[in-house]
């Protein structure tokens, strides 16, 4: 059934007893040409792109818990664009476009808000660099604009832009296209479609292990059986080295955790993502007021779903050190995700050294923002066993080959992206 | 008080179970601190007992009193304590644990190798329609008025639901000059025969003459009625009345305050953040912490002392906060196993005498299914104003347990942190699944357990591990 404005009152007199199921639940068959492992996001965009595009449809995401309950929806919603090397760059902007067209594509509200991302500076290095990147982005054709200021003061009135913080704001790099949408929605979403086009979307249904013939992965073996497959592709960020290394394959990948909280809902007071430059801080607000906030990594590798009591401390430090205004706000929720974190700090879709396994992971913590693109090529990747033009340098080789996508040139180490 | 930065054992919750752990810990020479959310020692059965204004004996009755001597002998003791603070976080660091507290709007963080939680028993869900009304409290809430500023209703009062803590309030309320209309009894009729098998245990217990004397009373102060099936709280903007079904026939009476109580189930929050295991206890329908003989979890160095580690009683809590203390000592090495197992034959004994006959009320008064699992437009998740339609709707959508219906319907999200709709989200779930509550599993509870201030966040002290926690490059 088509979402719309007609179905919905159609559905308004009829009590709303007539809506359709929003995905089937099938019983999982013996043998599929793909089989997706990981049922967040990108697994479910992969399907979706599979089908829609490559016209792949004979596919199964597998799923060990529920669709979305991973890290698709742990995440602080942000979307943008904002890169500097063009690799990922263009990868990211083809993202940013699909995203603004997604709740059409899909027939499903995804909530995207372009609300715009602020990047905050606040040395005069900072603002160079950020001057730098933003000429970078403008150069590949993405939005960016610096404020000055006194623009951020008029935009962001709460935000601290005296000169009395440690670190006074000297202005910041907007991106108006980048904003924010409801996680749990594009997981829906892309399920709903994907299901839709005759993907079999298999929850509760935990990958064990991988069955080989010569260099091929022939089937998969789960708790509900085992599964044939023509090719299987893994979209499983945070786990990704542990699903690998059932196929044999090690990976340049270690796993940290990543904590958000959101705080009471309040009043709307912040209608944009903004992000500290002295610290790490990020903060929007969401639809129902709650304050959604986030910081740095927990620098440890762990599989552990909740974080530690330091960088909470840090990263709330710094948000009061831009809104003084919310120290006597309370925090209500506090949660942790488990990142693929990377040694430059990008992605990897790629082709493996197994014939007909392809890896999707290694997102760090960017990985909600790429949902759609990633999906795109990573269908594109596995359906013509080749990349797709956008993800040609975001090989797993490149940590071999020396041909690292550094954008934040941050150096050879996991933890420093 | 202050409290030091480091302590060998770290108790929360003042109440009988905390008093007793703090106390015998102190006794073994072990440095010991208490931290209670409440402004004087006593937890809720024993509530401002040092400071209540209702100085009139036999109002609260001597089974309230009897908490004098537990409070003495804890102030006796010399332990450390902390009133007025929350406990929002406990992590282990190294061999010992992390314990974030929140004081008069101050955060700290302090370190106990050993960490007891005390942290007792809550209300159970009552979710009747128009339960969100304003007039509509637990009668738990009102016995809080009660001991700590000598507050009794006025108005026409109502009281509803089953088991002792009902009638005590009752009396008490009674006992205090209030007058109580109607008590509104919603054991099922012919509950009894289930529980015949478990009498001659009750028969033999502590609890007998008290609970007879105690329904005697009522029944002379007030109108009771029993074998009630339905009830709802009635009204615009608040309370006008209360409706409710017994034997077939509906009445409404009219009533200004309603105060609603079907028992009492351990709090898990804490332990449930902790990460302590927990099962489904079918006889008390909830939740409770996976525990030993002693107390221990599956967490070493987390131990459970009193109805937080299951429902049986301020008497029996007692007993359990000793034993409580003398595992944790042993734990520290500070008490050798024969020494432990000698000093606890008598609070197990105690507690064998305090446990006799739990069977019996347990089975008696576990409330009737329909008070626990509501239906239709009733609200279940009050945070975020989620109907048990809504519920059962996403259940038929394929949502298989509370923590997907979170991303769902963000029942359990708000400021409660789930305490006041996790068990009946988990009942009705299971019922729809028809699975066990026990399948269905609860809320993964995260901190802050209780939500706490970013400004008290920010103004954590840094120590060298915290700096070390969040620099990038290590020296």
């Amino acid at each position: 059934m088509r979402y719309s404005i007609f179905s919905l009152v159609r559905q308004a007199f009829a009590g709303h007893r007539g809506w359709d199921e929003a995905w089937r639940t099938p019983e999982p068959k013996k043998q599929y040409d793909v089989v997706i492992v990981g049922g967040g996001g990108h697994g479910l965009a992969t399907a979706y792109y599979l089908a829609k595009n490559h016209g792949v449809s004979n596919v199964a995401v597998l799923e060990k818990g529920y669709i979305g309950g991973g890290n698709t929806g742990r995440n602080t919603t942000i979307v943008r664009s904002n890169y500097m090397l063009d690799d990922n760059a263009h990868f990211y902007e083809w993202s940013l476009k699909l995203w603004h067209q997604l709740s059409t594509d899909l027939n499903y509200n995804t909530m995207f808000s372009p609300r715009g991302v602020l990047n905050l500076a606040h040395t005069e290095g900072q603002r160079d660099q950020y001057f730098r990147r933003g000429n970078r982005m403008l150069l590949n054709g993405i939005d960016a604009e610096w404020m000055t200021r006194e623009d951020i003061a008029r935009f962001i009135p709460h935000l601290d832009c005296s000169d009395n913080p440690r670190f006074p704001i000297l202005g910041g790099l907007m991106q108006r296209r980048g904003g924010t949408a409801r996680h749990d929605a594009v997981a829906w979403g892309y399920a709903r479609a994907a299901s839709a086009l005759g993907v079999d979307i298999i929850q509760n249904c935990e990958v064990q292990g991988f069955a080989r013939e010569g260099n091929r992965v022939v089937a998969v073996e789960t708790s509900r059986g085992r599964i044939g497959a023509g090719k299987v592709g893994i979209a499983v960020a945070g786990n990704s080295g542990r699903v690998a290394g059932m196929v044999g394959l090690k990976l340049p990948i270690e796993t940290h955790v990543l904590q958000a909280f959101v705080s009471e809902p309040l009043k709307p007071m912040l209608d944009t993502v903004v992000t500290y430059g002295a610290g790490h801080f990020y903060m929007s607000q969401s639809d129902k007021g709650e304050l959604v906030m986030g910081g740095d990594l927990d620098f440890y590798p762990s599989y552990a779903q909740k974080g530690n009591i330091p960088i909470l401390e840090e990263a709330v430090a710094a948000g009061l050190q831009m809104f003084p205004i919310l120290s006597r706000v309370r925090m209500m929720r506090h949660w942790g995700g488990v990142m693929d974190m990377t040694l430059d700090g990008s992605p990897i879709i790629a082709k493996t050294p197994i014939d007909n396994f392809y890896l999707n992971g290694g997102w760090c913590y960017g990985g909600f923002k790429a949902t759609p693109a990633s999906g795109w090529v990573f269908a594109h990747t596995i359906a013509h066993d080749a990349p797709h033009e956008l993800n040609r340098a975001h090989t797993l080789e490149r940590f071999e080959t020396g041909h690292v996508i550094d954008d934040k040139g941050a150096g050879p180490v996991a933890q420093w992206h | 008080m202050t409290l030091a930065s480091r302590y060998d054992i770290l108790v929360i919750g003042a109440g009988p179970a905390g008093l007793a752990a703090a106390a015998e810990s102190v006794a073994m020479g072990l440095r010991v601190a208490l931290v209670d959310e409440q402004g004087a020692p006593g937890g809720q059965i024993y509530r401002a007992i040092t400071t209540t204004p209702v100085q009139q004996r036999d109002v609260l009755g001597a089974d309230y009193w009897y908490g004098e001597k537990l409070v003495a002998a804890f102030e006796r003791s010399g332990a450390g304590y902390s009133p007025r603070t929350t406990v929002w976080a406990v992590t282990r660091e190294a061999d010992e644990f992390q314990i974030g507290l929140s004081c008069d709007g101050g955060a700290q963080l302090i370190r106990a190798r050993q960490v007891i939680l005390a942290t007792g028993a809550q209300e159970r869900p009552f979710p009747i329609p128009g339960w969100t009304l304003p007039g509509v409290m637990t009668a738990g809430a009102a016995q809080i008025l009660l001991k700590s500023a000598g507050l009794v209703p006025g108005g026409t009062t109502v009281l509803a639901g089953s088991g002792p803590l009902l009638y005590l309030i009752a009396a008490q309320f009674t006992a205090a000059g209030a007058r109580v209309e109607c008590l509104l009894d919603t054991t099922p009729a012919g509950r009894w025969r289930d529980v015949l098998r478990h009498a001659p245990d009750f028969v033999a217990s502590p609890y007998a003459a008290k609970g007879w004397s105690m329904l005697r009373a009522a029944q002379r102060m007030m109108r009771i009625v029993k074998g009630v099936e339905q009830i709802s709280a009635i009204g615009a903007g608040k309370l006008d009345g209360v409706r409710f079904t017994t034997g077939g026939h509906t009445q409404d009476i009219p009533a200004d305050l309603l105060l609603l109580h079907q028992g009492v189930v351990p709090g898990i929050n804490l332990s449930n953040a902790i990460g302590c295991a927990h099962h489904w206890d079918a006889a008390q329908a909830c939740f409770t912490p996976t525990v030993d003989d002693w107390g221990a979890t599956s967490i070493p160095g987390i131990t459970i002392a009193g109805d937080a580690a299951g429902i049986a009683g301020a008497r029996s809590a007692e007993a359990r906060g000793t034993l409580a203390a003398l595992h944790a000592a042993s734990a520290l090495g500070h008490l050798r196993t024969a020494q432990r197992d000698a000093q606890a034959v008598a609070p197990r004994r105690e507690l064998e005498r305090w446990n006799r006959g739990r069977k019996f009320v347990d089975a008696l008064y576990l409330p009737a299914p329909e008070f626990r699992i509501p239906t239709g437009d009733t609200i279940v998740c009050r945070c975020e104003e989620v109907t048990a339609r809504q519920v059962t709707e996403t259940v038929a959508l394929g949502c298989t347990g509370p923590n997907q219906m979170k991303s769902f319907l963000r029942c359990g999200m708000g400021p409660c942190q789930g305490r006041l709709c996790g068990l009946t989200i988990t009942e009705l779930i299971a019922k729809e699944r028809g699975v066990s509550p026990a399948e269905t599993g609860y809320y993964r509870l995260r901190f802050p357990v209780k939500p706490i201030t970013l400004g008290e966040l920010a103004a954590l002290p840094q120590t060298d591990s915290s700096v070390d926690a969040v620099v990038r490059i290590k020296r």
